[in-house]
């Protein structure tokens, strides 16, 4: 675990694999046994090296930084302006990177026994999905932040495309629409950054604004906090981009929404916490970003309530919660942040148990309207059961994981004076219980006469079985020992808020 | 008498208001769920105001009230500005825009 090295061999790896996975399953196309087999061994890889890596950085193109007395070096503790391009693998990259590489293994395994045909260009939207946001994650420069925000939006467009119908594609165009305003939002608040600064290093940018006299400059900079904070929103589906987004994600196949909503949630924390190193100081810049969690909290759930369909709920209470994680990044303490983090990882862990058990609902041939469904308890008493512990763990029930993010955020928003927002945080895990017990109800619970005349029982798929009981194992783990994650994400939290220089 | 007949039907006449939804019965006890929260979370937003002087805490909470009762019922209002037509959201990504940048802008 030495931070010196500056060519750390898993960075590299975690962005190349996905690519070389791409092109082969593209060139594989239509041969499923062998496009499942490659897509399950590279994901399996990928979650090796997330796991046993190192932590470190990766100074790409080879360029030592420069020292204050004009010599190089290639040691990050020392303080250097980098010139080249920076990747960092800490504590919170792992978490994330390793939570994100376990879902892709199961997502790809049940995608590729799911799906009939030419899924070859699927799987592989599926895998650049996952290289652009932990490029997104382990990036320390605006050069590659927009690259990656800008490719991960083009591919969240391309998978649901890809996904299927009339439906799918219109939201994937007005989704790329969008993809336009925010990219070059995000262009110009680097152009601004680097006018100001002369730097795209985000650590450097940082001690350029401490170093040097800014008088008259001031304006500029919070030009540019804004078009970040239009990327962040729209990278993340906050509001007022929130209704794109959750087309976007009712309209994916629900394995596929897992891959979208983790790379969302992903790109929330990674922007989010770019947006408190470099602006967090600003006044109101906190204030601004703060409201729109909020907001986005507040706007998912009420919207989540008066969906009829379970897709269309489980896609606003993904904005919802996304708000949630906001909320305590935008606190800006070291409490909020790692309540932010560890509601972040929490989040996707649930929400994918939910979204799997709304993909088997499809997979047994029901529909997912709560209007026309019903009796699947009788038929599926296994999937009803993870259904049930999925809608508690993201009701922030204990012992599920859920309860203790949720319970940080509200003791950092009572710490910072807000029992305004935790009242809201409180609401939020109630309406999340109504909203997904109202199409539990109507879909396992309520007695429907048609499925009530058949006595077979429906039956899980071995892969999604393990799947399930692996997701409800982790929720309950991370529910009772919660520091097994924690101890991964205070140091990021404490390094944005004492020393917000260093990644 | 008269008047609490009025009264009934106001409160009926606002309770049908929710039946709004594509569906039946699980449709408007879900509009109606919605319309509490939303009105609940308008109250305690307006309240978050006494942060920068807690008279405006005030005002907003009784402009808040007087508002949400004039429009209630406010969920279908807010289902209406939450659509994904590409002209509502541009013109919402405008607002909330213009909006942070005013903010950040003045907050200096």
């Amino acid at each position: 675990m030495n931070e010196t090295i500056t060519n750390l061999w898993s960075i590299p790896l975690l962005i190349v694999i996905p690519i070389l996975t791409a092109i082969v399953v593209n060139l594989l196309y239509n041969r499923g046994r062998a496009i499942r087999a490659v897509s399950i061994a590279s994901a399996a890889v990928l979650l090796v090296i997330s796991l046993v890596s190192p932590y470190g950085f990766q100074w790409f193109t080879g360029q030592p930084g420069v020292t204050y007395d004009g010599t190089y070096t290639f040691n990050a503790n020392v303080f250097s302006w980098k010139l080249s391009l920076e990747y960092y693998y800490g504590p919170l990259q792992q978490i994330m990177i390793s939570v994100m590489s376990f879902l892709l293994l199961f997502v790809v395994a049940i995608s590729t026994k799911s799906l009939k045909k030419n899924f070859g260009p699927y799987i592989a939207l599926m895998f650049l999905t996952y290289l652009s946001a932990a490029a997104i994650m382990m990036v320390n420069d605006f050069y590659h932040l927009w690259i990656a925000v800008e490719i991960g939006s083009l591919l969240v467009a391309g998978l649901v495309a890809a996904s299927g119908g009339g439906a799918a594609q219109k939201a994937a165009l007005k989704y790329t629409f969008f993809s336009a305003l925010s990219g070059s939002g995000l262009a110009i608040a680097l152009a601004l950054i680097l006018g100001i600064t002369g730097y795209a290093n985000i650590t450097d940018a940082i001690n350029s604004l401490k170093i040097n006299d800014l008088s008259g400059m001031y304006n500029v900079l919070y030009v540019s906090f804004a078009f970040l904070m239009l990327s962040w929103i729209y990278a993340g589906g906050l509001a007022p981009i929130h209704p794109l987004k959750s087309d976007v994600y009712r309209s994916a196949y629900p394995h596929a929404t897992v891959m979208l909503q983790t790379q969302s949630k992903l790109t929330l924390v990674a922007i989010g916490l770019v947006l408190l190193r470099m602006f967090g100081t600003l006044p109101f810049a906190r204030e601004a970003m703060l409201s729109i969690s909020i907001l986005t909290m507040v706007i998912g759930i009420v919207m989540a309530l008066i969906q009829t369909d379970f897709r269309w709920i489980l896609a606003y209470l993904i904005v919802s919660h996304s708000g949630l994680v906001t909320v305590g990044i935008s606190l800006g303490t070291f409490r909020g942040i790692v309540g932010g983090l560890f509601q972040a990882v929490n989040d996707v862990i649930y929400m994918s148990l939910l979204l799997v058990c709304c993909e088997m609902v499809l997979y047994f041939g029901r529909g997912t309207s709560i209007k026309f469904s019903g009796g699947l308890a009788k038929r599926a008493p296994l999937l009803t059961v993870f259904v049930i512990l999925g809608t508690l763990a993201a009701s922030g029930v204990p012992p599920f994981n859920g309860f203790q993010s949720e319970l940080i955020l509200i003791q950092a928003a009572l710490e910072q004076g807000l029992p305004e927002v935790a009242a809201v945080i409180l609401m939020v895990s109630v309406s999340t219980f109504i909203a997904l017990f109202r199409a539990i109800y109507s879909i396992f619970l309520r007695p429907g006469d048609e499925l009530q005349q058949g006595s077979e029982r429906f039956k899980l798929p071995g892969t999604t079985l393990i799947f399930l009981v692996a997701l409800v194992a982790i929720t309950l783990v991370l529910g009772i020992y919660p520091q097994l994650a924690l101890n991964f994400l205070t140091e990021s939290a404490l390094k944005v808020v004492f020393v917000p220089w260093v990644p | 008498m008269g008047s609490i007949d009025s009264l009934y039907d106001k409160i009926k006449r606002h309770v049908v208001a929710y039946f709004t939804g594509n569906g039946y019965t699980d449709a408007s006890t879900g509009y109606s769920a919605g319309e509490l929260q939303a009105v609940v979370f308008i109250m305690v937003l307006a309240a978050m105001f006494r942060i920068f002087m807690i008279p405006l805490g005030i005002v907003l909470i009784l402009g808040a009230a007087i508002m949400v009762l004039h429009f209630a019922p406010v969920i279908r209002v807010i289902e209406r500005e939450n659509s994904s037509d590409l002209n509502r959201v541009l013109f919402w990504v405008f607002v909330y825009f213009s909006v942070i940048v005013a903010v950040t802008l003045w907050g200096r």
